[in-house]
């Protein structure tokens, strides 16, 4: 496989799976907070809210590149696929700035 | 909800049907225009809306902070036991009082399997789970008698499994709480 | 070497049926053939779904009247569990395996799927494991705990009996057959196409099935290490879920529903690719928006793994918490409105015409955006406070699994029947049973949305007539009888085609996917020569194409060496890479298949004893399938048609072997991650955790067993480095088989001295992590020692080398495991519990 394609590949799920990993640490972060009774709880959550969205903008607004058919109509999908991942991020865990945390 | 439901399960059918009786009324549709309008910029909002909505509803109905009443709630296969920690003479019975108009909190807990604490029409439900102990906020508006049912399957007596609750006026509810007989 | 001489069509079919036949007879056991196994599927499936629909026939009987004493509990409890595990595991999931498997080398140009003795392996799994749990209802033994089996319900002391075990084994036994389909689905599409087909000229469907099949390889885990857990409690005493012992019964609630949400889109996405190849038919035009249904189902494959605790809405979990699932559920809605909106769009933009499978397609539509509303609404934890563990979501998860599974796939059944046939419809039934199932349809589940409003709780046999629920009950009974009527009238109407229905050439619907390009009934090769695909591959024109494939005109357009031969392809490009030789009808399948059921069987019925050997056997006849397959020369490029030539499989370094098995090593990683995430699960949330007595771990022997895994582990990847480079592997080989048998027992012997693991579920899951490792020590060195074995055979050289390749793949991921298993157990062995 050569090297742009394998690219194209790997962007098509890397807003997602970058996603899936922030879900399991905000899950995770929400549930051992809750455990420990860590008196910053919130603020760790959001700060995490932040950097996850600040990494899953990186591929959704990566410049499309291209060498070839299959890969450019991949790196489009792959471009809307990392769209929808930053907006799922955006939003999904947006209620760690408001929703209560352990009850 | 309903309604809301309703009209946009009405409008993706008008939609369809329109492709194929009236297709020169949609021709002009480019495939952007469906992707974008029908996919992203018509269900975006209303699902904002909606889970928005219903997360600030879900946070008023946490049982956040201390409520005058309380009661526990001890699942079994095949019964409910109820008793008041605040009333410790009180013998365990298997109706639950709880005063009208107020707010009460039920902790539920189990014996033996996992069954659910479900009172139609006092709304909401709570698992009753071996080794854990959840609180769910009631308020019944009105004195009356209210069935109660186990919602979370638990073995062959499960439909059996129903209880009911009491909602007595404030003084009949303080009365009995001191050990008088309603 | 030159490339066989040019024959007839008639000719050169003789030829190539003589190599890929499945004989008469007896014989008939020993098919690998795809699209006599795909048939086989389809038809079992088909028979547990009528098996299935019996029983909700049975169930709706019992409620259509209060008080009924028609079945009394224990039963119902049965019918009412088996109805939901029929249909989940013995008909949803296995209808999409055979059609994934009868389909997918017709569509995408190949000759056969990538392990066809897999996919009878996997059938015969699948047919044992059905058979047990068909069995176990006929003996009234069958699971009753309902299709999600909670804990403690279903452990030990509140399940005494065997149905519990049934379940837990037939299942896992089947789902051997949903994970080896998945992993040889995932690869034949990466692999397997015709040249030319790069990823974005695939035909849509083949999307949607690649998205399925790597959810499955990733959803399909956290079930078997559930199940496997929960039987070790029941078997062993061990207390993974024992909330008196430091386990605790949520954890089998987000094993089962990490994999059981993704598992309805599992169903659902297949069924989506059907339609995504039905409409642009009868639209007369290209499906719409090809890209952005390519970054749609991405989006919905992902967002359904963050789903699942909308199912545990009410065990008590914060409610931030709850929010993110809430509104990942909400979410998921928007790449479902995109397909949605794409087939309209692709009608509403075409020449829409209107054909059975159409009349079915539209039922889709109707019920499923019903189905879609109603998810929503149970989505937003207020209101699934109230309707969850209702009607409403009986009503629901019919509107979602009917609209989304049955409508379609009857729409598929009407549009590929012909294909399988060779005949056209009949079509006199056609109509009326549609109108039966629909009208039938929405009368059973639409009410029941009501009475689940009206407070009537689901798995229950009966209720008292005075709570106002009778008239819906009875009309839901009545509407189930009739969507039962109209089901047999679509029985009836396949029966009347394959016997009355005419006969017709190539391509009856116009469709443009190279499915159509086979002679239908297809043979047993598929394709006398496969094709060079210049465009979209559905935009292709296949009647015509059919007959010139037919001719030889294609690639391997001859028959070889009585070899059966595909290509292989790059996975994105689709530039040729080189020759897959498939190995031939062989009974190893079915032998392995056995024995694999003597094992479920000895534990079924606790002949512990016997287990091991059962286990060994099996393990044996697997070492059995390499055998003579591969070559013990190079051969070099062989011509492949065309003017051009390709290596062999056994000498490229990327063929489909290596790929599977990387796929089923990230498997098998999920269901390690899952354990892992399981102690620490415990350690965190266990109501009697901080009650854990010593684990008594003996450091200085784990941290042996886990440096002898690592030799062998570095040994491995040395061995395959060596071989690559024109060194001699062997050394390295022996190296690591020594390293490994020493690493298993090292593991094996802490595991076996650590204190009673019955006692508590800290103890217990130092256990499991433990015997995991050891048992992938030992595998390690079993592979190992197999490749050995193939050298000395001279079965491997510097360009054969995919055998130590899989070796290192292997050792190294046993490496890995250890080292994250005695992290774990650090971790659990020195953090103190909880609150
Ligand atoms: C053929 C028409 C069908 C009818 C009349 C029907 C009827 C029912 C009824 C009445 C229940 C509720 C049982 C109870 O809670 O006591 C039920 C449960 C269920 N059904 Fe169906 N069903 C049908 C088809 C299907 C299909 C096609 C699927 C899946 C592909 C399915 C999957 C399920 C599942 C998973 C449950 C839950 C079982 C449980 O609670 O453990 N059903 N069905
Ligand atoms: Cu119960
Ligand atoms: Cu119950």
């Amino acid at each position: 496989m050569r090297q742009g394609d394998k690219i194209a590949l790997i962007s098509l799920v890397a807003g997602f799976t970058v996603w899936s990993v922030g879900f399991v640490a905000l899950y995770g972060l929400q549930a051992l907070g809750c455990a420990y009774g860590w008196p910053t709880h919130r603020a760790v959550l959001i700060l995490a809210y932040g950097i996850l969205v600040a990494v899953l903008a990186v591929p959704a607004f990566w410049p499309l590149r291209s060498d070839g058919e299959a890969s450019a109509t991949l790196s489009v999908a792959a471009l809307w696929a990392n769209r929808a991942a930053l907006g799922a991020g955006v939003l999904v865990f947006l209620p760690v700035t408001f929703t209560s945390t352990c009850v | 909800m309903l309604a809301g439901a309703a009209v946009l399960t009405a409008l993706v059918l008008a939609l369809l049907t329109m492709a194929y009786l009236r297709p020169h009324r949609l021709a002009g549709v480019t495939a952007g225009q469906w992707i974008v309008g029908g996919g992203l910029i018509l269900p975006i909002p209303i699902l904002m809306l909606l889970t928005g909505t219903a997360l600030v509803l879900g946070e008023q109905l946490l049982p956040r902070g201390e409520v005058a009443y309380r009661a526990e709630a001890r699942a079994e296969q095949w019964a409910w036991r109820f008793s008041y920690p605040d009333v410790p003479g009180l013998p365990v019975s298997e109706t639950l009082h709880i005063p009208a108009g107020e707010p009460v909190d039920i902790a539920v807990t189990s014996a033996d399997v996992i069954h659910a604490f479900w009172v139609p029409r006092l709304g909401g439900k709570i698992d009753a789970i071996p080794g854990h102990r959840n609180v769910i906020r009631l308020q019944a508006d009105e004195p009356g008698i209210y069935r109660g049912i186990c919602a979370e399957f638990c073995g062959p007596g499960h439909e059996t499994m129903q209880f009911r609750v009491e909602a007595h006026d404030l003084e009949t509810f303080k009365s009995m709480m001191a050990g008088a007989a309603p | 070497m030159t490339e066989p001489a040019v024959v007839s069509p008639v000719r050169l079919h003789k030829e190539l049926d003589a190599i890929w036949r499945t004989p008469p007879g007896w014989g008939r056991l020993s098919s690998v053939n795809h699209t006599v196994l795909g048939k086989r599927f389809m038809v079992l499936a088909l028979t547990f779904f009528a098996i299935g629909g019996l029983l909700s026939m049975l169930i709706r009987a019992q409620l259509a009247t209060p008080e009924s004493g028609f079945l009394e509990p224990a039963l119902y409890n049965q019918i009412f569990t088996m109805h939901g595990v029929v249909m989940m595991f013995l008909f949803a999931i296995p209808m999409f395996e055979g059609f994934a498997i009868y389909m997918l080398p017709k569509m995408l140009g190949a000759r056969d799927m990538a392990f066809p003795r897999l996919t009878a392996y996997g059938f015969w799994c699948y047919l044992f494991g059905g058979m047990i749990l068909i069995a176990a209802l006929l003996f009234g033994a069958a699971p009753n705990g309902g299709w999600f089996m909670y804990t403690p319900l279903s452990s030990r002391p509140y399940s005494p009996g065997i149905n519990a075990d049934v379940w837990l084994l037939g299942i896992t036994f089947v789902e051997i057959s949903a994970v080896t389909a998945a992993i040889e689905i995932l690869v034949s599409i990466l692999k397997l196409r015709a040249p030319g087909m790069s990823l974005t000229r695939m035909p849509i469907i083949a999307w949607y099935m690649l998205v399925t099949s790597g959810m499955m390889v990733l959803g399909f885990p956290p079930l078997i290490l559930g199940s496997i857990l929960l039987e070790l409690e029941r078997a062993f005493n061990l207390p993974f879920f024992d909330p008196t012992r430091g386990g605790d019964p949520l954890l089998w609630q987000h094993l089962f529903w990490l994999f059981g949400h993704p598992e309805v889109y599992i169903i659902f996405l297949p069924a989506a690719g059907a339609l995504s190849t039905i409409i642009p038919v009868f639209a007369q035009r290209p499906i719409l928006g090809y890209r952005a249904i390519i970054a749609a189902i991405v989006a919905l494959g992902f967002l359904s793994f963050g789903l699942w605790v909308h199912h545990m809405f009410m065990v008590g979990i914060p409610h931030m918490a709850l929010a993110f699932f809430s509104a990942a559920s909400a979410l998921v809605a928007i790449p479902t409105a995109v397909q949605i909106f794409a087939w309209i769009g692709t009608l509403a933009s075409g020449r829409p015409r209107w054909d059975i499978p159409m009349l079915y397609v539209i039922g889709f539509f109707v019920v499923f955006v019903i189905g879609g509303m109603t998810g929503v609404m149970l989505a937003m934890v207020p209101f699934n406070t109230q309707a969850h563990d209702s009607y409403f979501v009986v009503a629901h998860l019919h509107y979602v699994l009917v609209g989304g599974f049955v409508f379609p796939m009857l729409a598929a059944l009407y549009h590929w029947l012909p294909h399988i046939t060779g005949r056209q419809s009949v079509y006199r039934l056609s109509v009326p049973a549609f109108w039966l199932i629909f009208i039938g349809f929405n009368m059973t589940f639409f009410l029941m949305h009501l009475t689940g409003l009206m407070g009537m709780p689901r798995r229950i046999s009966s209720y008292p007539s005075n709570w106002g629920w009778d008239w819906l009950n009875l009309l839901s009974s009545v509407g189930g009888f009739v969507l039962t009527i109209g089901f047999a009238m679509v029985l009836a109407d396949i029966l009347m085609q394959l016997r009355f229905g005419e006969r017709f050439g190539r391509d009856p619907w116009k469709a443009q996917t190279l499915e159509w390009a086979t002679a239908t009934p297809p043979p047993s090769y598929a394709f006398a020569s496969i094709p060079h695909i210049e465009s979209r591959a559905d935009q292709i024109d296949p009647a015509a194409l059919g007959s010139r494939l037919a001719g030889g005109e294609g690639y391997l357009g001859f028959a070889r060496a009585n070899r059966q031969e595909t290509l292989a392809v790059d996975m994105v490009t689709g530039a040729v890479e080189h020759v897959v030789v498939l190995p031939r009808r062989t009974l190893l399948p079915l032998w392995t298949a056995l024995a694999t059921g003597a094992f479920f069987l000895c534990l079924l019925f606790r002949l512990y004893a016997l287990a091991p050997l059962a286990l060994l056997g099996t393990l044996g006849l697997f070492l059995l399938w390499p055998g003579s397959l591969g070559e013990t020369a190079d051969q070099g490029p062989l011509p492949i048609g065309r003017g051009q030539s390709a290596p062999l499989d056994a000498e490229a370094s990327n063929n489909v072997t290596v790929l599977a098995s990387r796929t089923a090593l990230v498997t098998n990683a999920t269901l390690y991650s899952s354990l892992l995430f399981g102690g620490l699960f415990l350690l965190v949330v266990a109501p009697n955790w901080s009650s854990a007595p010593e684990t008594a771990v003996s450091w200085a022997m784990l941290l042996a067993g886990v440096g002898a895994a690592a030799v062998g582990g570095v040994a491995a990847l040395v061995g395959d480095r060596n071989n690559s480079g024109g060194r001699a592997p062997g050394p390295a080989l022996w190296m690591t088989v020594a390293a490994q048998i020493a690493a298993m027992v090292l593991l094996g012997a802490t595991a076996f001295l650590l204190a009673d693991p019955t006692q508590h579920a800290r103890i217990a899951i130092v256990f499991a992590v433990l015997a995991y490792c050891a048992l992938h020590a030992g595998i390690g060195a079993v592979l190992s020692g197999a490749t050995l074995f193939r050298l000395a055979r001279g079965h491997v050289s510097q360009n054969r080398g995919t055998a130590p390749r899989i070796v290192a793949l292997w050792n190294g991921f046993a490496a890995a495991t250890a080292v994250a298993g005695a992290a774990l157990i650090a971790v659990l062995d020195t953090a103190g519990a909880v609150a």
